[in-house]
């Protein structure tokens, strides 16, 4: 090919092989870079704030959700026993004789154990709202 | 590629840094034909490149890497200027100066001569000529740098160099 003394590639050499950036390239560079970082992690730190408040917010959010439905369950079971008492009472003069002396035997205990499951059913709804697994989100 | 791994890109920087900035600066510069420019798409290829360096598969070396994200910002930059760009500025005579400190006056006019010469010449010859030389005469080096293959380089220098040798000869 060329000739390493031929004068156009002496020329050549000339003009391009001492081809470079200026001296303080680096260090701007360098300092651009620095610049860089810190954004970066700025960004980074910012990004995780937001992450941090959407989580906060959906904990609320289904923090509020389960106690409604904690107090939907309260309210449910309330209308069933009152409900409940109602049909006895309206039933009541229609039942043989042999449900009258059964129920007069233990009628103590079917309202005592109606009063158990009435007050039992929001506590149970409270200590699982309190020992439930902590809330994770995607 | 352990300091990519281990997320210590500016010591990866720092390394490549002394392999690739002149690389990249003549290939910006075989682009833009400005000093100036050239060294701020430089700038911006080691951002982009300290940038991307998590994200680097190893897929492709990392030199290939580097001359793909190279020639993409330089073509950016050359879409985004105007186009009367010269090779006859300044700091292509400043730099020959450094190499041959005190040339003949028919020296400096015969070089400047050959600058408007590459002027003229293709781009992509000028480019391949300008690399060349710049690159210590490898075709591989040139090639992997513009992306194409070795018999491509060595067709374009040849045809740029007959061009160059007639137009001096007039």
């Amino acid at each position: 090919m060329s000739t390493p003394d031929s004068e156009l590639d002496r020329h050549l050499q000339a003009l391009f092989g001492g081809l470079d950036t200026r001296p303080d390239f680096d260090a701007r560079l360098m300092t651009r870079l620095r610049a860089e970082s810190q954004t970066e992690a700025n960004e980074r730190a910012m990004r995780a704030e937001q992450e941090r408040a959407r989580y906060r917010r959906a904990v609320l959010e289904l923090q509020s959700w389960r106690r409604s439905m904690l107090r939907l369950l309260t309210l449910d079971t309330l209308g069933i026993g009152l409900l409940l008492v109602v049909a006895v009472v309206a039933a009541w003069p229609h039942v043989s004789g042999n449900v009258t002396d059964l129920s007069r035997q233990y009628g103590p205990y079917i309202a005592m154990l109606l009063g158990i499951l009435i007050a039992t059913v929001p506590l149970l709804g409270m200590w699982a709202e309190q020992t439930r697994r902590p809330i994770r989100l995607l | 590629m352990e300091l990519v791994r281990a997320e210590r890109r500016d010591e990866a920087i720092a390394l490549l840094l002394p392999a690739f900035r002149r690389k990249v600066f003549g290939l910006a510069y075989s682009f833009l034909r400005d000093r100036e420019a050239a060294e701020d798409v430089t700038q911006e290829v080691f951002i982009k490149v300290w940038r991307a360096l998590p994200g680097f598969d190893g897929r492709a070396s990392m030199s290939t890497w580097i001359y793909t994200i190279a020639r993409n910002a330089s073509l950016s930059a050359l879409r985004g200027r105007r186009p009367q760009s010269s090779l006859s500025d300044p700091g292509v005579m400043e730099a020959a100066e450094s190499i041959d400190p005190v040339p003949p006056a028919d020296v400096i006019v015969d070089r400047a001569a050959i600058l408007r010469l590459i002027d003229q010449l293709p781009a992509k010859q000028r480019q391949v000529i300008m690399l060349f030389y710049m690159e210590g005469q490898s075709h591989e080096e040139v090639a992997t740098m513009l992306g194409m293959p070795v018999g491509t380089v060595k067709t374009l220098l040849h045809r740029a160099r007959a061009r160059l040798s007639a137009a001096a000869a007039k």
